[in-house]
């Protein structure tokens, strides 16, 4: 197990290194001089000469790739060539209201989606368990956005029981942090769980093929209870990696729900980063979001060895 | 469940089959815009109503279909052609270095979020449809390469791979004559999954503005202009938002009863890894 | 007359930098007589978040929008019928020549940061514009040949020629008066002299101004505004129908104003602002190097069609580059009526196939489509080619000229210079243009106005480019928002000393 464990911090540590010069590599490509964005083309010469000077960007593509790195390693992303102001908080900040997004969008689809997946598979043979697998088809079917614009109709314009939008920090007031939450969480969540649920049901139907399930069942457990003293935890190992596979898409997915209710979160600074030509600023995002990819699949990796031994 | 395939087929049919009637006929000129018969109400002339510019949403819903079908073709096609060898290779020699070094690789792409990458195109060689499509395309190989893998991990411990390694057969003939027949049916299962993933993909880089240029139709794009209509001609929303919904289940159907009908013993197999 | 200035481009990402304007006239008229009561908030709006607060060096609108008036003032402002009025300035006299300017200034008046605005910060203040500024429109102040100080509240510019245009350029942000110990974050930390200042800022989501108790004229009466930031229109409606916000500063979407139509809650304003909508042809390649082919383009569109379909019929027609808050404002609508028959015969048979590359702008795409399919009539295949803006519009169509159409909203007020320089991506070049803008400039009132006129005609006639319509000021509040809604957005501020709420 340890030198599993080792094993695979390595490969993340080699990961990390590779995606820092991908993603400095891809900045490179992108069009467009800072400088230039923040002053408009009709800036005075010398005055973008000065402004790349004060931003770095004037020296070879080496240095400012070293200079990035040795600041990352210090915790420092530098400082905006926009704003002006320190990216590490900045990014810290929004970090955190996405990731409050997407695992809130998680606990709401794993509420739903395992005991409907569950009972789907339990009762794969007859017309409620069909019900279930053709409601999460359909909410598979259903865009994310296309989701939250109808719940933004309902709740907020139509009934006025939820803010149609903006984000109010837990710290400022968390009744209004609740419910400014609950519709980004409902439209990540459901159609998220539709998904999951699939898995789940079709990780259950083949757990209870299983020999020793039937064993369990033939020493006259009841089905429930045979499926929870044997079946979950091989049952949760597809489902885990499915898991994992949905945060990444998660964190994307919050991009567009963050756009539909304007909440401040990751991907609204990494779309504004891009359209303001701010590097720094969007090296340091997408950084941190691969970064984010690579530890959830390392964990993944590390949940199927503690439920699989054989996997080690 | 045979119904599964059924359903799905006839969904995906009905797609296929509106896109290509477009190229010969449609109602009217889906781009043309038309300020005396703006928001025209469904009936007479424009079975499904206009839009504000006057544009029949019927026609634009089937020269529509075609960009679906042409934003899944070409990123599902990327995803395959690239992902399928490496996916292979990885699980022909699942302890060596190069699988290794693939599958690491492979993690790594799937860390790059989709909508970078359609952004970061978009910003490099203009917003478009093809660059969106490239785009999801990249982010899909991973998928591929994983489910290529896995099977073709499954596939080599059979007996008559085996077999034909005993017999010195070259590992590239191994893998074109015995392993790609074998797994073929799981990479089509995952191509249809894999399709309707795409077509979400395309509608939200639509919604944001990083899909298809007008005035070429596109369902995405349809939505994101029916948004400030959704009180008045909340009809404008339906339309595109219910095609996305059909053709997007339509193709998992397809691939769960695909998935049935080929070889039930592949449920076995997982999609994910 | 004001020089090349390309912060339009810019500021038409921000739509509503066209919103704004002057409310009151004079700070005696803005009391609203709530001094002393409980403390009143209001939340505003707006499309587009600025990226830092420091407008000397950055561009766009919607730095300007936010300060100006509000935390920054200047000698003079506009008001509400584009005339410039008193502020920090009590009166001021021009000299018989009409180059040199005695400004007298208001006794009594204090930065934020404590200290007395004084004569001397004049001097810095247009000094450091020559200085300090790092924008080009920096050289509409090249005109000031010297500025002195008479005594602490007497200051004189001396102008090297006599300038129609300098004084309302001090109405802008170019007129914005700095404290000598208050320019050291000016990114972050704004000190002016303004009934406002800024309160927090939540970057990516809301920026707060909170009424300065040391305000030299009368409170307003709100003592806090939210300056409230979205990306999308949808979500800005929504966030006024359920009580989000209580202003929508200038509408995005125009089709859904139908949302907003019972009269118990919601108000509708609509006036006009400084925004052409401008469809550019590139005057310096084929085919639009040919006249005729311009003028076909003119024809060939048909301008109500496309303003209500793409617009939802809000906007004015005006067919030249002249605001209809402008003195001298002709409706030249005329000019080129939509006549296909026309166009086709002045393109002689032709086809033609060209880029049509905008930016991804709403206004821009939606009006895009119609010009495409309106130019199709005539043989004319129009390729749309949204760019990020502003980036890589600013690059491709603005800098390096590669384009044959655009389509953007000009924004800065009194722009009619921008065709006089042909090295601007327009690049129309006519030297009797210029000559005309520049004898304007220098002439009398009489003089300015029938150059002005003239120039406005000669540029349509040439159909340097064509006008598709006048962005329109679109506000809507809620009903409890009495007063202070600007109707014309004529200024670059969004004045919000003049608002109350019931």
């Amino acid at each position: 197990m340890i030198w599993y464990l080792v094993r695979r911090a390595a490969v993340l540590l080699a990961s990390t290194a590779a995606a820092g010069v991908v993603v400095f590599a891809f900045m490179a490509l992108l069009p467009g001089d800072p400088a230039e964005v923040a002053l408009g083309v009709n800036a005075t010469p010398e005055a973008l000469e000065a402004l790349r000077r004060q931003f770095g960007t004037d020296r070879p593509a080496l240095a400012q790739f070293l200079d990035w790195v040795g600041g990352l390693v210090t915790g420092d992303f530098g400082t905006s060539y926009v704003t002006s102001s320190p990216i590490g908080p900045q990014i810290a900040e929004r970090f955190g209201v996405t990731l409050t997004l997407v695992l809130g969008g998680m606990a709401i689809a794993l509420v739903v989606a395992v005991p409907a997946g569950t009972f789907a598979a339990v009762h794969h043979r007859n017309p409620l368990g069909a019900l279930i697998s053709a409601f999460s088809q359909v909410g598979i079917a259903v865009p994310a956005f296309l989701a939250g614009i109808l719940l933004v109709f309902v709740f907020a314009v139509q009934a006025q029981a939820l803010p149609s939008g903006g984000y109010v920090p837990f710290a400022e007031d968390p009744s209004l942090w609740l419910r400014s939450l609950l519709l980004p969480w409902l439209s990540l969540g459901l159609v998220q769980g539709a998904v999951l649920t699939r898995y789940v049901r079709s990780a259950v139907l083949d757990v209870m093929r299983e020999d020793y399930l039937r064993t369990a069942r033939a020493k006259g457990r009841g089905r429930m209870g045979a499926l929870w003293r044997h079946g979950l935890r091989n049952a949760a190992i597809p489902v885990v990696t499915v898991l994992g596979l949905q945060l990444a898409t998660l964190l994307i997915g919050a991009v567009v729900v963050e756009r539909v209710f304007v909440i401040p979160g990751l991907g609204d600074l990494l779309l504004n980063g891009v359209a303001q030509r701010d590097l720094l600023l969007v090296q340091g995002v997408v950084m941190m979001l691969v970064v984010a990819v690579l530890l959830v699949n390392f964990v993944v990796d590390l949940a199927y060895a503690v439920l699989d031994p054989r996997l080690r | 469940m045979r119904g599964n395939l059924v359903v799905g087929a006839v969904l995906v049919g009905l797609t296929v089959l509106a896109a290509l009637v477009s190229f010969v006929w449609t109602p009217h000129d889906p781009t043309l815009v038309d300020a005396a018969h703006r928001l025209a109400p469904p009936g007479g002339d424009y079975l499904l109503g206009t839009d504000k510019f006057g544009r029949d949403t019927l026609s634009q819903l089937m020269v529509g279909a075609r960009t679906t079908l042409y934003v899944g073709i070409v990123a599902v096609g990327i995803a395959a052609l690239v992902g399928t060898p490496l996916g292979m290779v990885a699980g022909m020699t699942p302890h060596g270095w190069l699988s290794e070094l693939i599958m690491r690789v492979n993690d790594l792409v799937f860390a790059f979020p989709a909508l970078l990458l359609a952004v970061m195109l978009g910003a490099v060689y203009g917003a478009g449809t093809l660059t969106a499509m490239i785009a999801i395309g990249i982010a899909t190989v991973p998928a591929f390469a994983r489910i290529a893998r896995a099977a073709t991990m499954q596939v080599m411990v059979t007996d008559y791979i085996l077999a034909a390694r005993a017999a010195g057969r070259r590992r590239t003939a191994i893998a074109v004559r015995h392993v790609l027949p074998n797994i073929g049916s799981m990479l089509i299962v995952q191509a249809s999954v894999s399709f309707a993933i795409a077509i979400l993909a395309e509608a939200a880089l639509s919604f944001l503005g990083f899909g298809t240029r007008p005035p070429t139709p596109s369902w995405g794009r349809m939505l994101q202009e029916a948004q400030e209509l959704l009180f008045s001609t909340p009809r404008l929303a339906l339309w595109p938002g219910l095609a996305i919904a059909l053709a997007v289940l339509g193709f998992n159907l397809l691939g769960d009863g695909l998935r049935d009908h080929l070889d039930p013993k592949l449920r076995r197999i997982r999609a994910e890894r | 007359m004001r020089r090349i200035g390309i912060w339009a481009a810019l500021g038409a990402l921000l739509l509503s930098a066209a919103c704004g304007g002057g409310g009151a006239d004079s700070a005696a008229d803005r009391s609203g007589g709530a001094t002393g009561s409980q403390p009143s908030t209001l939340a505003v709006g707006f499309v587009a978040e600025p990226a830092n607060l420091d407008f000397t060096a950055t561009e766009g609108a919607a730095i300007p929008q936010a300060l100006l008036v509000n935390v920054y003032e200047g000698l003079v402002k506009l008001d509400q019928d584009g005339k410039i009025q008193p502020l920090l300035a009590e009166k001021w006299d021009v000299s018989a020549d009409r180059k040199t300017y005695t400004f007298t200034l208001r006794k009594g008046v204090t930065f934020t940061n404590g200290a007395p605005f004084t004569a001397d910060d004049v001097v810095f203040s247009i000094d450091r514009v020559k200085s300090d500024w790092k924008l080009k429109i920096k050289t509409q102040m090249d005109v000031v040949d010297k500025v002195e100080k008479k005594d602490d509240s007497t200051a004189v510019v001396t102008l090297k020629r006599p300038s129609n245009g300098w004084l309302y350029s001090m109405a802008t942000r170019l007129g914005a008066m700095f404290s000598r110990t208050g320019v050291a974050d000016l990114a972050n930390k704004p000190v002016g002299t303004g009934p406002y200042q800024l309160g927090s800022w939540k970057r990516g989501d809301s920026i707060h101004l909170d009424a300065n108790a040391k305000y030299w004229g009368a409170q307003p009466q709100v003592s806090r505004i939210t300056l409230k930031y979205f990306k999308d229109a949808t979500a800005m409606n929504n966030a006024l129908l359920t009580g989000g916000i209580d202003v929508i500063s200038a509408v995005q979407a125009p089709e859904s104003l139908a949302q907003f139509a019972d009269p118990n809650r919601f108000q509708v304003v609509e006036g006009t602002t400084n925004g052409e909508v401008v469809l550019s042809m590139n005057n310096a390649r084929p085919p639009f190097n040919d006249k005729k082919v311009r003028q076909a383009v003119r024809h060939a569109i048909d301008h109500k069609a496309l303003l209500d379909t793409a617009w939802a019929g809000r906007g004015q027609l005006i067919g030249g580059m002249v605001p209809p808050t402008d003195p001298w404002y002709e409706d030249r609508t005329g000019d080129y009526p939509y006549d296909v028959a026309k166009a086709k015969a002045l393109l002689g048979g032709k086809t033609y196939n060209v880029k049509l590359r905008i930016p991804n702008l709403p206004y821009a795409v939606a009006t895009a489509q119609v010009v495409k399919s309106q130019l199709a009539q005539v043989g004319i295949t129009a390729e749309i080619d949204p760019l990020e803006f502003p980036a890589r519009w600013l690059d491709v169509v603005f800098k390096q000229g590669d384009y044959d159409m655009s389509i953007i909203n000009h924004v800065e007020p009194r722009d009619m210079g921008i065709f006089a320089d042909k090295s601007y991506y327009f690049h129309y070049d006519n030297p009797a243009y210029g000559e005309l803008l520049a004898s304007a400039d220098q002439g009398s009132e009489q003089q300015q106005v029938d150059d002005l006129r003239a120039a406005a005609k000669l540029l349509s006639d040439d159909a340097a480019a064509d006008w598709l319509f006048l962005f329109p000021n679109l506000i809507v509040a809620k009903k409890s928002v009495a007063t202070g809604l600007p109707k014309n957005a004529i200024a670059e501020s969004f004045d919000f000393t003049a608002l109350t709420k019931q």
